[in-house]
């Protein structure tokens, strides 16, 4: 029994000083070799049966937004600054809105500029809308309502909020010489067709090699060195968007990510890849939808709306 | 019944006994526990400051036929505007110890190993056919090269700590107003028309850098920006993760390098500074 007690006493001893391993580790790791595997995804460019489109970036064709420098200096530009603050730090200037730790630019990338990546100057101008979700015409104001109630998992700032106001402010601004009523290119997200062959274990690997470097092996994202706020945003978790929010359908996501991500390789994902990841994060805890109940959550936490 | 026999039963079976024992050894566990706990920083933070004051010592003072790293890279680790060197006071150490390992690596004499079950996927995946061949990446130098070639794991190492653990302060350099605002409109919203992230969306707010994998733009010379992106697109420079930096270099135009790198080097930055 002694003798048992000393052998483990040792072993734990060894391990709480816990600097020698960690050292050896360091000191002994090796210059790796050149890696060639097979490949556990989709082969790209085999078959010519398994060709797929190649997106051609053609920049002449989307709209062009009008620059941060040129916002003017006067009661209409402030609100413009404050409606492009809120947007791009809503955790900071929409506190008592905010739910989580998104910002509208999470999604809305570069400043609700990039095309296809829901950029606001293709919005505007097709507010008030019909949309099915609520089954009614709903105004920009009632969208963004929306937005912050399921996607920001927070409360939704009144119409006459100042927040609300600036935020209008900004689409406005954003869209200044864009054409109402007309689907311009690059608007909302690109198109991936629907399959019956998704596999979260297949989106676990893209997962794996195209997400975790910035998003994290937990998909918690990654917070500022200075600890506030969300330097790679949250994708599932207390922190993301809600089981109520557009993102959450599984073809929603997958064109989102089809279209923005990796961040600088848009449309470099395959339809495949983006589904099963896409279905992949889908699986994954996050908050309720507010309009359902707890109880429903509880026993049905992955219901289709 | 004897009493002796009763005495020995009692030791052998006797269960209050045995968990006296238990105890007691429970007790002395934890209280080693606690202590290691309590001893173990101290020894870590004496390992770290040896191996800095052996970097410290490789990196002023160089070895046999390695030169000093001070030479080119300055006595505090702050890079060389003129000659386009890098600062390394302040980097990440890991950041650093990569970069050295990927200097080190010959382009000529990889071995190609083959394995069902990828390991890490974190390296950049080039699909050829039905393999995806998941390179290292590589650093083109005259000089690094060969340098990086001469340093054991243990100095890449202790080269990594020392530097990281150097103070730097930048000194903002005044630029022309219209290169300003050219640059932070590409660091903060970059080209969204031609799918170009911003700088700042990576390398953290105000470029200061994020972790092991995005290193600071803010405090490196304008000089060595330019030629690194340079060397991104001409494929001199090839260890990024994911293809992420090559395929923003593709769509930089020499213009916008030139008012990126002057935005940074506009901006006030300070690291390790107490």
């Amino acid at each position: 029994m002694k003798w048992f007690f000393l052998q483990w006493f040792l072993v734990f001893s060894f391990y709480s000083v816990g600097i020698l391993p960690a050292v050896a580790q360091e000191i002994g790791q090796s210059l790796d070799s050149l890696e060639v595997r097979p490949s556990l995804v989709n082969p790209r460019l085999s078959l010519p049966t398994q060709l797929t489109q190649v997106h051609v970036i053609s920049p002449g064709e989307y709209f062009a937004p009008p620059l941060v420098a040129d916002i003017p200096d006067d009661r209409f530009g402030d609100m413009v600054r404050m409606g492009r603050n809120i947007f791009v730090n809503t955790g900071v200037y929409a506190e008592r809105y905010a739910g989580n730790g998104l910002n509208c630019s999470s999604c809305h990338l570069q400043e609700g500029r990039k095309p296809h990546g829901i950029p606001l100057w293709a919005a505007y101008g097709r507010y008030p809308m019909y949309r099915h979700k609520t089954r009614t015409v709903v105004t920009l104001e009632e969208r963004i309502q929306d937005c912050f109630i399921y996607s920001m998992d927070g409360i939704a700032p009144t119409l006459d909020a100042p927040e609300m106001k600036a935020l209008v402010t900004y689409t406005k601004w954003l869209s200044k010489g864009a054409p109402v009523g007309v689907d311009l290119p690059g608007r909302g997200l690109p198109n991936v067709s629907r399959t019956q062959d998704l596999d979260p274990k297949r989106g676990k690997i893209v997962y794996e090699t195209h997400c975790e470097l910035c998003h994290g092996k937990d998909g918690k994202g990654k917070k500022h060195i200075n600890g506030e706020g969300y330097m790679f945003p949250p994708l599932w978790g207390r922190d993301s968007y809600n089981k109520g929010s557009g993102l959450q359908r599984v073809r929603t996501l997958a064109k989102f990510i089809k279209g923005n991500m990796p961040l600088g390789a848009s449309f470099s994902l395959s339809n495949q890849e983006s589904l099963d990841v896409a279905i992949y994060i889908w699986l994954q805890e996050r908050p309720r939808n507010p309009k359902m109940s707890w109880a429903m959550d509880f026993f049905f936490p992955n219901i289709v709306r | 019944m004897e009493p002796g026999s009763n005495i020995k039963r009692s030791l052998v079976t006797d269960l209050s006994n045995i968990s006296g024992w238990v105890i007691v050894s429970a007790v002395l566990i934890a209280l080693f526990f606690i202590v290691f706990q309590l001893v173990s920083p101290f020894s870590s933070v004496a390992s770290l400051e040896v191996h800095r004051l052996a970097g410290k010592q490789l990196a002023l003072g160089g070895r046999a036929d390695i030169p000093a790293c001070a030479s080119c890279h300055g006595l505090q680790g702050q890079g060389n505007e003129k000659t386009a060197i890098p600062r390394l006071a302040g980097l990440h150490p890991d950041y650093i110890k990569k970069q050295l390992e990927d200097y080190a690596r010959s382009p000529l004499k990889t071995r190609a190993a083959v394995e069902p079950i990828a390991r890490d996927y974190i390296k950049t995946p080039r699909t050829y056919g039905d393999l995806t061949v998941f390179t290292p990446g590589i650093r083109q130098h005259s000089s690094m090269n060969k340098l990086a070639r001469m340093l054991s794991a243990e100095d890449r190492h202790n080269l990594a700590v020392y530097y990281s653990e150097l103070t730097f302060v930048a000194a903002p350099k005044a630029y022309d107003f219209e290169t300003l605002e050219r640059g932070e409109d590409l660091a903060l919203r970059g080209k969204p028309e031609y799918g170009l992230p911003a700088c700042d969306s990576c390398h953290g707010p105000r470029g200061q850098g994020f972790g092991a994998i995005f290193p600071p733009l803010v405090g490196q010379p304008v000089a060595y920006i330019i030629a690194q992106i340079n060397h991104w697109q001409t494929g001199k420079r090839d260890n990024d993760h994911l293809a992420l930096m090559r395929n923003v270099a593709d769509q930089l135009t020499d213009g916008d390098k030139v008012n990126v790198a002057a935005y940074y080097d506009n901006l006030s930055y300070s690291v390790n500074r107490e």
